[in-house]
């Protein structure tokens, strides 16, 4: 988890990554963030991120990113 | 004579308005007494028939083309669906360090079919749709390099909502494809999801896990929905009739009838400002009238505007103007474009020498041109829609080109983008920009649109601005007390609807004599203030001819 809020807060710093849970909904994550995550989470992680995957849901915290992380790293 | 105008309104004599007499008067509570007579088991298969019936109805044998859509989303369905579960089962026996090489290959198979499916349908709506737009280019080009052989122009043959039911059944077969939802064995289902009658004509875009099953689902009607969906659709109608319909003479006699384009700059601009008004007001007066049909049957409809004019950005006015379209670009174009490996890739290196604002934003640009040459395309098969996107494209990436600068400046400065009156100035802007992009959609090409938005800056005449020209162009002090009224009453509900205040929620708690009196007088209001019969033209629905 630490490192996930590292890479985050290296892509859109002065967010509170530990506590907020409206990272998209809250807009304080902007498209292009995304974009710079995605390709950072696939990096660091050995993972391909779907289109698909890319909903507020999974996006929302630093903890639902790391579900999602997980969850696809399992899949393989 | 006159009242029977109103009750035609939209030409009334076919239904391609949700607003006229055959679809208020007659079609819709046939459906509804029907569907209420029917035991549970039959109300969905009437809903089907009753949604094919209005498509055949609005486009007679041109119903062949959503028959086949729905036949080819069915079967691409079932067949991606069965690549999808061959796939888990075989992964499931192999090791772990099998699956990434193994799943490669499935997936690689899946898209392949679905590149099939999306080539299909896509290729269908481009043929019908674009087809006239493509040869008669073609031609200008063939005779702009001497060679005089032409190619004949096809006809256009489109049926109406054809663009709307493509999208729907796309992106049915995508998320199949990406396991969003399963496959729908029952083809009257899925069939019901395309051909929904009260959307077919103008959306919104829904997607299958949205509707579908509320659809399927068909219980017995409920007072409630009964009495709200009928309050949606007479606010649909006041703002049709009372504002698109009164404002329709004088901005068809500046952007149509007035061939010579007789007229000054500022009553250019006027029109362009009040065609961005009617064109709201329509469309989501439109909405209001499909979503408050879906209701009456119990049916929730993805909501297709949130205040757009409240906007700071140009970005922000497409995430709450025709929101189903802008989602669907989103998730079809935008995320799959600026996720696929080459431009991931290009985002990761990209951001290493740029920094975290400018690397993705390569990959957002090229996405970016992608979405908006599609929605310019979508909306017409024409140059001036295309410049329309691209006028979109340009505003939204200059403003993240700009954001850092604009950041660094506040910060200089001092200035708090929280404050009122900087967010008052955002939201001018953003305004002016959009009614800039209208005038260009509404003018007779881009040609005229070049024309009509270069006058507004060398010839103003700003003398033209007064009653008598008002009163030529059919537009008077009358009419714009009407307007001017009735846009506060929007404004103000639309304001109470953002801050979470439901007024039909409200309203049920109150007295009946009070509920009663609210729908009469809503009624008085379009009768009394609707623009209908002696000069006044309804508009026809904008958005059917996408």
């Amino acid at each position: 988890m630490e490192r996930l809020i590292e890479i985050l807060e290296d892509i859109q710093p002065g967010v509170d990554y530990e506590n907020s849970q409206d990272l998209i909904d809250g807009h304080k994550l902007s498209s292009l963030s995304i974009i710079s995550l995605i390709a950072e989470l696939e990096e660091e992680y050995d993972i391909t991120i779907p289109a698909v995957e890319i909903i507020p849901d999974n996006f929302n915290s630093a903890q639902r990113i790391m579900k999602m992380i997980e969850r696809l790293q399992e899949e393989y | 004579m006159q009242l029977s105008t109103l009750l035609l309104g939209g030409g009334g004599k076919s239904l391609t308005s949700l607003f006229s007499l055959v679809y208020l008067f007659v079609f819709l509570p046939g459906c509804i007494i029907v569907y209420t007579a029917l035991p549970k088991k039959c109300k969905k298969y009437f809903l089907l028939l009753a949604s094919y019936a209005f498509f055949w109805l609005i486009s007679s044998s041109l119903i062949i083309y959503l028959i086949l859509t729905t036949f080819s989303a069915h079967y691409f369905g079932i067949w991606l669906d069965r690549i999808g579960t061959q796939m888990r089962s075989h992964l499931a026996e192999l090791p772990k360090e099998e699956r990434k090489a193994a799943k490669a290959v499935c997936v690689s198979k899946q898209r392949r079919v679905l590149a099939l499916a999306v080539i299909l349908h896509i290729g269908l709506l481009l043929v019908l749709k674009y087809s006239p737009f493509f040869t008669t280019n073609i031609n200008t080009l063939l005779s702009k390099l001497g060679v005089s052989v032409q190619l004949e122009v096809p006809a256009a043959i489109m049926p109406i909502g054809i663009s709307f039911f493509t999208l729907q059944a796309v992106s049915y077969v995508i998320d199949v494809c990406r396991g969003v939802v399963k496959a729908e064995d029952d083809l009257f289902k899925l069939a019901l999801f395309i051909s929904f009658f009260p959307a077919i004509i103008e959306g919104p875009i829904c997607r299958y896990g949205q509707t579908a099953d509320q659809l399927w689902d068909c219980d017995k009607i409920q007072y409630k929905n009964l009495t709200f969906g009928i309050q949606r659709i007479l606010w649909g109608m006041l703002k049709k009739v009372v504002v698109a319909d009164r404002l329709n003479n004088f901005v068809t006699t500046i952007f149509d009838t007035d061939k010579d384009y007789s007229y000054g700059g500022a009553i250019i601009a006027i029109a362009a400002v009040l065609y961005t008004v009617q064109l709201y007001m329509d469309f989501s007066g439109s909405m209001d009238a499909v979503i408050g049909t879906a209701e009456i049957f119990g049916i929730t409809m993805p909501e297709n505007f949130r205040m757009p004019f409240f906007s700071r950005t140009i970005s922000e006015f497409w995430q709450r103007w025709h929101i189903s379209l802008g989602a669907w670009f989103k998730d079809y174009i935008f995320y799959p474009v600026t996720t696929s490996k080459k431009m991931k890739k290009l985002t990761s290196s990209a951001r290493k020498k740029l920094g975290s604002h400018y690397g993705p934003l390569i990959a957002g640009a090229v996405a970016l041109f992608c979405v908006w040459f599609c929605n310019g395309l979508w909306h017409g098969s024409a140059w001036s829609f295309i410049f329309f996107g691209m006028y979109h494209f340009v505003l939204i990436l200059t403003g993240n080109i700009l954001e850092p600068l604009v950041q660094a400046v506040n910060k200089k400065l001092h200035i708090n983008s929280g404050w009122f009156v900087y967010r008052l100035l955002q939201i001018i802007r953003t305004g002016v920009l959009v009614i800039i992009g209208e005038l260009f959609f509404r003018a007779r090409g881009l040609k005229a649109g070049m024309m009509l938005f270069g006058r507004i800056f060398t010839d103003q005449r700003f003398e033209e601005v007064n009653e008598k020209v008002f009163d030529k162009l059919r537009l008077d002090t009358y009419d714009l007390i009407i307007v001017g009224i009735t846009l506060l009453i929007v404004f103000t509900v639309s304001i109470l609807n953002e801050r979470g205040v439901c007024i039909r929620e409200s309203l049920a708690k109150r007295h009946i004599a009070l509920r009663w009196a609210v729908l009469y007088g809503l009624i008085l209001f379009i009768i009394v203030f609707g623009a209908y019969g002696g000069t006044y033209a309804p508009v026809d629905p904008m958005y059917a001819q996408f």
